[in-house]
């Protein structure tokens, strides 16, 4: 390896976190602990109806058996860290005052600066971007954009907490459809604790007009945030969710267990992108940082349904997350792209799974994974193909950019083919940056870091593109950070 | 002495108890290698027991679930006999080679002919290798395919330790320094007649020194008149040494027919600058499953797996491969194709492993399926676990059904549709036929591959 590729890495490792700091606003929070008590103070808290507490109580009861067996954490994927005690975390913060703003002028100045010194004012996403944004703080939505442009559509988009108050109908028939409680032991405690998140409900035919965001930080000191987003999109409806996170710094670990629902109906089409750069902990110790454990999946329940992917990694010390789709519908399409960028002593186990039941189904998966420091990166998908999804199509490519000797990138994909129609067809590469390639750019004139920089962009140029448009703007200009101090 | 199994017995608990019935004789009736680590052998399969599809490992494939018979577990007192006709009718056509012959696991001294030998070498059986090379034997048993190692997949290593438990005999293949054999070894493996079905543990040990050179075919066959009993089970460890410099070709041909299962696990571990290449074909069985872990210890060591298994009936084949690059500058392709019909299961996982500081690894790994009806299966788990930067690796997984096009233009160039398939087939394993180094068994081999598909001679692949 060149210096001036050694430097780079060096000065990477040395990044500092650039959005660590914490916001003081008083809050409410519950002592660390979890029993039956806290999910009905939970509940309490939340002033919601029974039946939402009884299944919150079945989720608790059977996160409770599971906690019970021996080695009950999920130690299957390829990560290392320190297994979060439930016991020790608190389980329910909400900003103490929470008022419903009908203005911006209403939300206190505190929150507003925070957004600043993430760098998207609120005021100006609005103008700039036509994009209503639904900033959670915490847990509990406190501020709420372009609700009205929405209601005009027809669209609802609100908190998870007024939607269980204002459509408790809608909510209970869904929620827990495609994540049963039952799915694993951070679903299971996400059903039981969660404290607040999105609900977006496409009607019949409808486009949604806008591209619907949501900002979520993790803010009160030791406190896991358990959102629960959940998206229906009816016949022939259109959306585009996009979600962007950043934390403040701190040292102990930070449970992040979110728990993502989508559901397509005949020809309707649902794109949902994140970006998520949460503290990762210290570069050097790899000490602190969030633990991102979430559970992500979408059905494609109608025909010609489709549920797009997209996600940039590059926060949190640990990522665990596998966004999938169930293609149920006949000619339902399932998308996944992913760029994943890991470096200091993260770790991301990430990937997808695609599986296929209904006939002429497609599915595709773009990852690109880079890995730098001491850092480790897994590509981990399923592709199943059942035995009545005839003519399935599914085609996977997977790649991994090392940057450095002591990094790793795996590749763990599972093929399962029950349908001989099908055509299945998975690729993955591991490379560092080849020296032809920086021998061309040098010989253009670039210089190192420029050359490397240019390099990875166009690794993950095809990911990036699938980003909406304002989306696009951020998750590059997080890349140029991340690759930022790489000049020799 | 042969144990007969008690229904109320758990199956591990029939092979422990069978341990404990040894005769004194097996127990110690062979060289401090060997017999040393029975004990602790058997301790650690006690430990782990058989392998289920919990462990991920064995995700696909049940082992446990396929060892439901009552078996006869100790080895038997006597090498059960094969006729000369018998096995003359099972060797190759223009190989001229080294024979040797095991029946049900046991050498077969009368059935064998291994000729006259280069210098210091040893063709023969592992028992008698044992006695007449002990220092081998310290040096190499139980080194690659090593139960205790903690370095090894804890996953895999119930099944090694169960057969060094009970190992007595199998191959003993010993190529010292500079020294080439002028003929590949042939060896076949015969199952014993009878009706009582065998839980056979044959043990075979290659050990290819500094700058030496040798190439054995293995053949797993049941001729008609010798099927096995229903439920056999073969428990088959091999373990492989190619020193500096050294050459090994090793190819194996699993064909034992239906009713016969077999778990197999090779680990070959090769130094600097040598040449390891090894092809697995499986063409009949009921439960395959091959480990198969290679080790390029030094640098510059090339490793080729390759396999291809065509699936029928109710076959199930698993095939497991490891890829350890514990070296820098080594090259390691395998390519594993599979054509299945019928109710069959194929299975691939492979994995390269690409060490710390092991720079410069060019790896290739590719699995390629033709899924001929519906109700059969394909999982397929490709691998990479790369912890160096300066690395080429890939893989790639393809399944599929034939290609209705190429069917279609065959059709139009007045090839009858069943024919085109044949040779559609044919080409298909073709790539893997070719990287057979003996004509002798690649010809075989296309001739096995078109008969199986029905274009037999008239097929004008490959021959």
């Amino acid at each position: 390896m060149s210096t001036a590729e050694t430097e780079y890495l060096q000065a990477k490792a040395d990044q500092e976190y650039e959005h660590g700091w914490t916001t003081d606003i008083e809050s409410d929070t519950v002592e660390p602990g979890l029993d039956e008590e806290t999910v009905r103070l939970i509940s309490a808290k939340k002033d919601e109806p029974e039946w939402l507490l009884e299944w919150r109580l079945k989720a608790y009861r059977y996160f409770d058996r599971l906690t019970d067996e021996r080695d009950f954490y999920p130690d299957w994927a390829h990560l290392d860290y320190d297994e979060p005690d439930f016991q020790n975390m608190s389980y329910y913060s909400a900003p103490k005052e929470k008022a419903q703003y009908d203005s911006m002028d209403e939300v206190p100045q505190e929150l507003l600066d925070t957004f600043e010194r993430l760098g998207i004012p609120l005021e100006e996403q609005k103008a700039l971007t036509g994009v209503a944004v639904d900033a959670v703080m915490d847990s509990v939505s406190v501020a709420t954009t372009f609700q009205e442009k929405l209601e005009e559509a027809g669209v609802l988009f609100m908190s998870f907490g007024e939607a269980v108050q204002e459509h408790p109908d809608l909510v209970r028939e869904n929620m827990g459809s495609v994540v049963p409680y039952t799915d694993n032991l951070y679903a299971a405690l996400n059903s039981a604790v969660f404290s607040d998140g999105s609900f977006v409900y496409v009607p019949e035919g409808v486009t949604c007009p806008m591209e619907l965001s949501t900002y979520f930080r993790i803010n009160e000191q030791g406190t896991g945030q358990f959102e629960r987003t959940l998206i229906v999109a009816e016949e022939g409806s259109y959306v585009s969710y996009m979600e962007g996170c950043t934390a403040p710094m701190r040292k102990e670990n930070q449970l992040h267990a979110a728990v993502v629902e989508i559901i397509a109906e005949e020809d309707a089409e649902v794109k949902y992108s994140t970006i998520q750069n949460w503290y990762p902990g210290n570069p050097e110790t790899g000490e602190g940082g969030v633990f991102n454990l979430v559970t992500k999946r979408g059905i494609c329940k109608g025909d010609r349904a489709k549920i797009s992917w997209t996600q940039l990694e590059t926060g949190s010390a640990v990522t665990q997350k596998y966004p999938s789709v169930i293609l149920k519908g006949d000619d339902s399409v399932g998308e996944f792209y992913s760029v994943a960028f890991t470096k200091g002593h993260q770790q991301a186990d990430t990937g997808t799974k695609m599986t296929h039941i209904g006939e002429n189904t497609k599915s595709t998966i773009i990852s690109k994974g880079i890995s730098a420091g001491v850092a480790e990166n897994s590509y981990r998908g399923l592709v199943k193909i059942n035995e009545g999804a005839e003519n399935a199509r599914n085609f996977s490519q997977c790649d991994s950019l090392l940057i450095g000797e002591e990094c790793g990138a795996h590749t763990f994909p599972y093929i399962e083919v029950g349908n001989p129609s099908a055509k299945v067809e998975h690729e993955a590469t591991t490379s560092k940056v080849g020296e032809d390639q920086m021998f061309y750019c040098h010989q253009r004139g670039l210089g190192e870091e420029e050359a490397l920089k240019l390099i990875v962009n166009g690794f993950c140029k095809e990911i990036l593109a699938e980003l909406p448009m304002e989306f696009a703007v951020e998750a590059k200009e997080l890349l140029a950070i991340e690759l930022e101090g790489s000049v020799g | 002495m042969p144990a007969t199994v008690q229904e109320e017995l758990s199956t591990e608990d029939r092979f422990l108890q069978a341990f404990e019935g040894l005769s004194d004789e097996a127990k110690n009736g062979t060289v401090e290698a060997v017999q040393g680590r029975r004990r602790r052998a058997i301790e650690q399969f006690e430990a782990l027991g058989f392998p289920t599809n919990q462990l991920e490992a064995y995700k696909y494939t049940n082992v446990a679930k396929a060892l439901r018979h009552e078996y006869r577990i100790a080895p038997a007192e006597a090498a059960p006999q094969a006729s000369t006709e018998e096995v003359e009718a099972l060797l190759l056509p223009d190989l001229d080679a080294h024979v040797v012959v095991t029946v049900g696991g046991r050498y077969s001294e009368e059935r064998s002919d291994v000729g006259a030998l280069p210098n210091g070498a040893f063709v023969g059986s592992f028992a008698e290798g044992a006695n007449a090379h002990p220092d081998v034997f310290d040096a190499h048993y139980g080194q690659y395919a090593d139960f205790e190692s903690e370095a090894g997949d804890p996953e895999q290593s119930a099944m090694t330790a169960l057969n060094a438990a009970f190992a007595q005999d199998g191959l003993f293949l010993y190529v010292p320094e500079d020294v080439a054999l002028d003929k590949p070894v042939y060896a076949l493996h015969l199952p014993s007649a009878g009706d009582e079905p065998l839980f056979a543990q044959p043990r075979h040990l290659f050990v290819i020194e500094e700058n030496a050179e040798a190439r054995l075919i293995e053949m797993r066959r049941a001729p008609e008149q010798r099927e096995h009993a229903p439920g056999s089970f073969t428990n088959a460890v091999r373990e492989a040494y190619v020193g500096a410099h050294g050459h090994f070709d090793h190819y194996i041909v699993q064909d034992e027919g239906a009713g016969a299962s077999q778990h197999t696990t090779f680990d070959a571990y090769h130094e600097t600058e040598s040449v390891f290449d090894t092809l697995t074909v499986t063409l009949s069985g009921d439960l395959v499953r091959n480990n198969l872990t290679i080790t390029p210890a030094g640098e510059f060591c090339e490793s080729h797996l390759n396999g291809l298994y065509l699936g029928s009936g109710e076959m199930h084949v698993d095939n497991r491969t490891i890829v350890e690059h514990a070296a820098p500058d080594c090259v390691s392709n395998q390519l594993y194709k599979g054509i299945l019909e019928d109710d069959a299961t194929g299975v691939f996982n492979g994995r390269v492993h690409v060490h710390r500081g092991s720079q410069r690894i060019n790896a290739y790994q590719s699995n390629k399926n033709i899924v001929l009806e519906r109700s059969a299966q394909i999982y397929s788990k490709p691998e990479l676990e790369i912890y160096a930067d300066d690395v080429e690796c890939s893989h790639g997984s393809t399944t599929g059904e034939l290609d209705e096009d190429a069917i279609f233009y065959l059709r139009s160039r007045g090839i009858p549709a069943e024919r085109a398939r044949a040779m559609l087939l044919g080409a298909f394993a073709r790539d893997v036929v070719e990287s057979v180094r003996s004509e002798p068994l690649a010809a075989w081999l296309t001739d096995e591959v078109g008969a199986r598909y029905g274009a037999g001679q008239a097929l004008g692949v490959g021959s």
